[in-house]
């Protein structure tokens, strides 16, 4: 009986270690791929409103709708995003970038909580001939 | 009880002997993660600047017949935003950006219907075609015995409408 009660003891042991070690692993690949996934969606979107600011001439409410739109739909908050579009005012064929910029929050179990921070840029050229 | 004690721990030695396997797994799971944001950009980056090149239409010829037709400088132009844009990825990439544009194979088609003598693909509107190798830093595929640096092919194409 006391041999079977050590291996009891034991085999909680060895899980107690295998979860302190498998789970960070589990997580890190989950975190960090929802980070990677997240920042293509960025991505995306700032190229879609850096096409918008140079066919509108610059910033406007439009870009800064869609743009808050496509983060949205990717589950990103607008509010906590920042971001430029410079120059404000393009010309006809001068260029335009939109840069915007997200921090997201890593959580590891048992190893570490961080936050990373996301930067998307494009640029375009505009196409209103004032 | 012999076999139960040889099993004694056997779990945590595999997990122990495994560990650095596992992280290795993980390690080139996020190489390649950042692998395909990094291409993704660089095909963005393809896309935006036949967009631009392919917007900058000759005015003359479209106010006097209404005809699209490419400027002279399209493809200049293509180049310039290409290269404008891969800068905004400089620490993603393995060479300057003004290397990578001016490497890239970028023709203007001004006019169509015109025939690409790279890809056989018949144009029916003007065309602006870029393609270029584009080299990305890998450092964890370059720790675990592979390239450091791997190189991707982009391919894009844009027509006024």
């Amino acid at each position: 009986m006391k041999a079977v009660g050590e291996e009891r003891g034991l085999a909680t042991l060895e899980m107690t270690l295998m979860i302190a070690i498998l789970v960070p692993l589990l997580f890190s690949i989950l975190e960090f791929g929802s980070a990677l996934e997240r920042w293509l969606a960025q991505d995306a979107a700032t190229v879609q409103a850096a096409r918008y600011a140079g066919e509108i001439g610059g910033d406007g409410a439009e870009v800064r709708s869609l743009l808050a739109d496509q983060l949205r739909a990717s589950g990103i908050d607008p509010g906590a995003a920042t971001i430029e579009i410079a120059p404000a005012r393009v010309g006809w064929r001068e260029p335009v970038r939109v840069s915007v910029s997200t921090e997201y929050r890593v959580a590891i179990p048992f190893l570490f909580t961080t936050t990373l921070p996301i930067r998307s840029s494009a640029i375009s050229r505009g196409e209103v001939n004032r | 009880m012999n076999a139960l004690r040889d099993d004694r721990a056997s779990a945590a030695v595999t997990t122990v002997v495994l560990l650095p396997l596992l992280l290795t797994v993980l390690a080139g799971v996020l190489q390649l993660g950042a692998l395909r944001v990094a291409a993704a950009r660089v095909r963005a980056a393809a896309d935006l600047a036949t967009l631009v090149g392919v917007n900058d239409q000759d005015d003359a010829e479209l106010s006097r017949t209404g005809v699209l037709r490419l400027a002279g400088d399209a493809a200049d132009v293509a180049r310039e935003y290409f290269e404008r844009e891969l800068e905004l990825s400089e620490t993603l990439l393995a060479a300057p950006s003004s290397e990578i544009a001016a490497r890239a194979d970028i023709v203007a088609y001004p006019s169509a219907p015109s025939v690409d003598a790279r890809t056989g693909a018949r144009y029916e509107r003007p065309a602006v075609r870029l393609a270029a190798d584009v080299p990305l830093r890998t450092p964890v595929f370059g720790a675990l015995a592979f390239q450091p640096v791997t190189t991707i092919g982009v391919l894009a194409v844009s027509s006024p409408r």
